[in-house]
């Protein structure tokens, strides 16, 4: 899901890269010292869980944990998903510097749909959690099959987006089994 | 030569040759018989990278090139003599993809990652980024060390192999159970760190200033692309 250099034109390219920028220095002000351990160590497992990868229809997909972070960061999610791909570029070309600013709205969106989903008046959380997992894949998947069928390369991305959904189901399982764990054994963690 | 630049003409060099091979219009492949051979004579004069890691980033990145590239080819129409019109922006969409896959990991190859930071802090990228991006330098090391033992306590009391939905709940319980520890000890760690006097910023082995060779440099291997984009 990660769009390597060189494949969308550089107008979008430099546009997203305002707006991820714009957006990290935004929903990154003022962070507290208390913050800025979960911040790291979200954007560490965010890291470590997309570099293991599993063959799906031909292509390999990775969990994102991009709806979990929703939930335990809300706005400063952004600027944590921009530092991990930003790891993921630098250590192992997922991507590329040039379109850093496209994934990372991508994914950015994501998680902050994520965490206004989590933040609704919604009581039931398992079922929520599950809901934020999902759209937490889902919407970056088809945001950029969208980007490749505005740009010519036509609707075949669209089906990559819906391997996805296996992908996005598996993400918003695993979502809501760790929040319903950690609602038993730390649920300072939601504050 | 290449090791001794300021990491910011370093990065600021690879930026600007990614930006100009990715703004060649689609279906020129002549600009691309001068790429090439500019980057790899780039690496070979100025540095030795190893190929071999190269390569097999660029390996790495191919099924995303190469996806975007088949799914360009078919959207265009037969030309008049039966042959695809789509085969010539493909070939740019995939050498574009392949150049600048080729200079990142030389980047990345040539470059420790503190250098690379430490250059973005000093281009003025926010606070916030560079305390996440050092915070997880450090976190990075203890989750995988956290995760082992958890692997470790796991398969000690397992006797038999989980079905999927087993292992499915089991594994969503150890991310969570992954969490709490890291949290806790990432806590302390920081706490020590704030106690050693960490300000938010990582060594860097040599703190660069940048000369006049590093403008020469950055304007030279921008011309030179510019040059090669534009009469290509």
């Amino acid at each position: 899901m990660h769009i390597a250099d060189g494949i969308l034109p550089n107008v979008w390219c430099g546009a997203a890269h305002g707006v991820a920028w714009a957006a990290v220095y935004g929903l990154g002000r003022k962070v507290e010292t208390h913050e800025i351990v979960r911040m790291g160590l979200l954007a560490s497992a965010a890291f470590v869980i997309s570099l293991v990868h599993f063959p799906l229809g031909g292509t390999s997909v990775h969990l994102g944990l991009y709806g979990l972070i929703g939930i335990l960061l809300s706005f400063r999610a952004f600027p944590v998903i921009f530092a991990a791909l930003l790891f993921q570029t630098l250590l192992f070309q997922h991507g590329g510097l040039l379109s850093l600013g496209l994934n990372a709205v991508n994914m950015g969106s994501g998680a902050l749909l994520a965490s206004l989903i989590w933040r609704s008046p919604w009581k039931a959380d398992v079922p929520k959690a599950f809901v934020c997992g999902f759209v937490g894949i889902l919407v970056p998947a088809l945001l950029l099959a969208t980007e490749f069928a505005m740009v010519g390369y036509g609707r075949g991305f669209y089906f990559i987006a819906m391997l996805y959904l296996g992908v996005a189901a598996l993400e918003g399982a695993l979502t809501a089994v760790v929040v319903s764990f950690l609602r038993r054994t730390k649920p300072t963690v939601f504050a | 030569m290449w090791t001794t630049l300021d990491p910011r003409a370093r990065l600021l060099s690879v930026l600007a040759a990614t930006i100009l091979i990715a703004s060649t219009p689609r279906g020129h492949l002549l600009p691309f018989l001068l790429y090439f051979p500019l980057i790899v004579v780039g690496i070979v004069v100025c540095s030795n990278a190893s190929w071999r890691y190269l390569i097999a980033r660029c390996v790495a990145s191919s099924p995303f090139i190469l996806m975007a590239s088949v799914l360009l080819l078919f959207q265009y129409d037969l030309t008049a003599d039966g042959r695809p019109a789509g085969i010539g922006p493909a070939a740019s969409v995939a050498g574009k993809g392949y150049a600048a896959s080729l200079l990142l990991a030389f980047l990345t190859e040539s470059t420790p990652l503190a250098q690379i930071l430490w250059a973005m802090r000093k281009l003025g990228s926010p606070e916030s980024l560079n305390l996440i991006l050092g915070m997880m330098y450090r976190y990075t090391a203890l989750l995988e060390e956290e995760w082992t033992r958890l692997e470790r306590a796991r398969n000690s009391r397992t006797v038999r192999p989980f079905g999927f939905t087993q292992m499915f709940g089991v594994y969503g319980r150890q991310l969570g159970i992954l969490l709490v520890r890291s949290w806790e000890r990432a806590e302390r760690v920081h706490a020590a760190m704030l106690a050693r006097g960490f300000d938010g910023s990582w060594p860097v082995w040599k703190p660069a200033t940048f000369a006049w060779v590093d403008g020469l440099f950055l304007t030279c291997c921008t011309g030179a692309f510019a040059v090669a984009r534009f009469l290509g």
